[in-house]
């Protein structure tokens, strides 16, 4: 993949809420063990 | 392309909105139908192994029809075209996993009469990123907002008060903030879920190239979710290989949640999350229509609860029919163009194909797809997985109705027959 393309993968905001939202959800299921 | 161009190529002139409203209700249908062959699982396993056992046989599912409509060509073209959106697609499919997971929490300590309004909110949540992210509803005016916002209000609700009424079979252990936590978390990695979904469309990404890596993702993390929760792999085997007399069931259920999902996803494509969920979730009625109808699950039900199922159907299909009304005005639209326009400038995409597959004019599907003889190899693969779990399943004594068990498979087959076909005459899948 083009280095261009990785930073505007990784500068994307669309990127960021889900794995936030994915990151709590992990935390959220481990807590629950 | 306009309606004479349609015409002359032989195609269906259907408008993109109705066409996704057909998709929302034919998803409901079977995601709703995929939650009656775990009905058919007897008490003894564990619902993480139930919960596998639908997401593996969605898993092989994937390769049996979806690869029939589309060859595997196809597939790497628009893999080829759009390769940023595999991070999405995988992370769609780790955050149902995740989800999914909470969900049985939820169920276990809440139980569903509580837990599935709970986690139903996730189309609320949906067309909050879609507001936010992708300018869904935005320019609609205020009956627009009013048709969208009050049918998704009216299904949550609708969901809320049949929970409750189906609640009144089952007992409900305790744990209940955990459960809580559970469910509205579920809720909201399932709203967060619908946000690669809409960037995958408007980016011009066809719904069965992003099912396909979605499975892969989904696949990957249940796995590892299973592992870290029965200890090891090796305990997940052995299980897998103890369940083997009621696998198929889940994995029938897989299968029909991959069509289901086909189908949200093409709704989600062509009207957006925020109509395009809400419509799917009402996938309850037909779980209902299984559980009451085929296994008799509230014979016992008292007068009370038959009047609040109806009335929450009815306030849930009423919901359903002000969302299905809302068409998006011109002005809408214009927001809808913009976040297109966004993707194809972050990430180099040619604005005039994007705009055609999004229009569902994909230039790909225009000409007949190139067949491989590994699709041929790989259907019949994954076909004798399914026909390998069913030669093997033990009988479950479980009282079914069958009349109406054929009016619902009849009922299952007859939107899946009539969308797909309204699907193809209009888009060719695209």
């Amino acid at each position: 993949m083009k280095r261009s393309r990785l930073v505007s993968i990784l500068t994307d905001v669309h990127l960021w809420v889900p794995v936030g939202v994915l990151i709590l959800g992990i935390i959220l299921l481990m807590s629950l063990r | 392309m306009n309606d004479n161009q349609l015409a002359a190529q032989g195609r269906s002139t259907l408008s993109l909105h109705k066409l996704g409203v057909f998709c929302g209700l034919a998803a409901a249908v079977w995601l709703g139908t995929a939650e009656a062959p775990t009905k058919l699982v007897n008490a003894g396993f564990s619902p993480f192994l139930i919960s596998m056992g639908m997401v593996m046989g969605a898993f092989v599912a994937r390769w049996t029809v979806p690869t029939l409509l589309k060859g595997t060509g196809f597939l790497f073209a628009d893999l080829r075209d759009k390769p940023h959106l595999i991070v999405w697609a995988l992370l769609a499919g780790m955050l149902w996993a995740v989800a999914n997971t909470l969900t049985i929490f939820a169920v276990r300590n809440v139980g569903l009469a509580i837990a599935f309004p709970l986690w139903n909110t996730n189309s609320l949540v949906g067309l909050f990123w879609g507001w936010l992210l992708f300018k869904e509803l935005r320019g609609s005016g205020f009956k627009g907002w009013a048709k969208v916002l009050g049918g998704a209000f009216a299904i949550v609700g609708g969901a809320a008060v049949l929970a409750y009424a189906t609640a009144q079979q089952s007992n409900t252990p305790g744990r209940a903030a955990v459960g809580i936590i559970a469910a509205l978390g579920a809720g909201v990695l399932l709203g967060t879920m619908y946000i690669p979904y809409r960037k995958a469309y408007i980016s011009g990404m066809n719904p069965l190239s992003f099912v396909t890596i979605f499975t892969f993702g989904e696949l990957g993390t249940v796995l590892t979710l299973s592992a870290i929760y029965m200890g090891g792999m090796g305990h997940v085997v052995s299980e897998l290989h103890r369940a083997r007399p009621m696998l198929f069931w889940p994995f029938l259920g897989g299968f029909c949640w991959v069509i289901g999902d086909l189908f949200q996803n093409f709704a989600a494509k062509y009207i957006g999350i925020g109509r395009g969920i809400p419509l799917s979730n009402t996938n309850q009625l037909w779980g209902l229509a299984w559980g009451a109808l085929v296994f008799a699950e509230f014979s016992g039900l008292s007068t009370s609860g038959k009047v609040l199922i109806i009335t929450g159907s009815l306030v849930m299909i009423l919901g359903a029919l002000s969302i299905s009304t809302a068409d998006p005005g011109a002005s809408e639209l214009v927001n809808w163009k913009q976040a297109m326009n966004r993707e194809c400038e972050r990430y180099g995409l040619d604005t005039k194909v994007v705009a055609e597959v999004v229009a569902g004019d994909d230039p790909l599907a225009q000409h007949p797809p190139v067949r491989r003889w590994w699709e041929a190899v790989i259907m019949l693969a994954a076909t004798s997985v399914f026909v390998w779990l069913a030669i093997g399943t033990r009988s479950q004594h479980l009282a079914i109705s069958m009349p109406w068990m054929v009016v619902l498979v009849a009922g299952t087959i007859l939107p899946l027959g009539v969308c797909g076909t309204l699907l193809w005459r209009r888009t060719r899948f695209s």
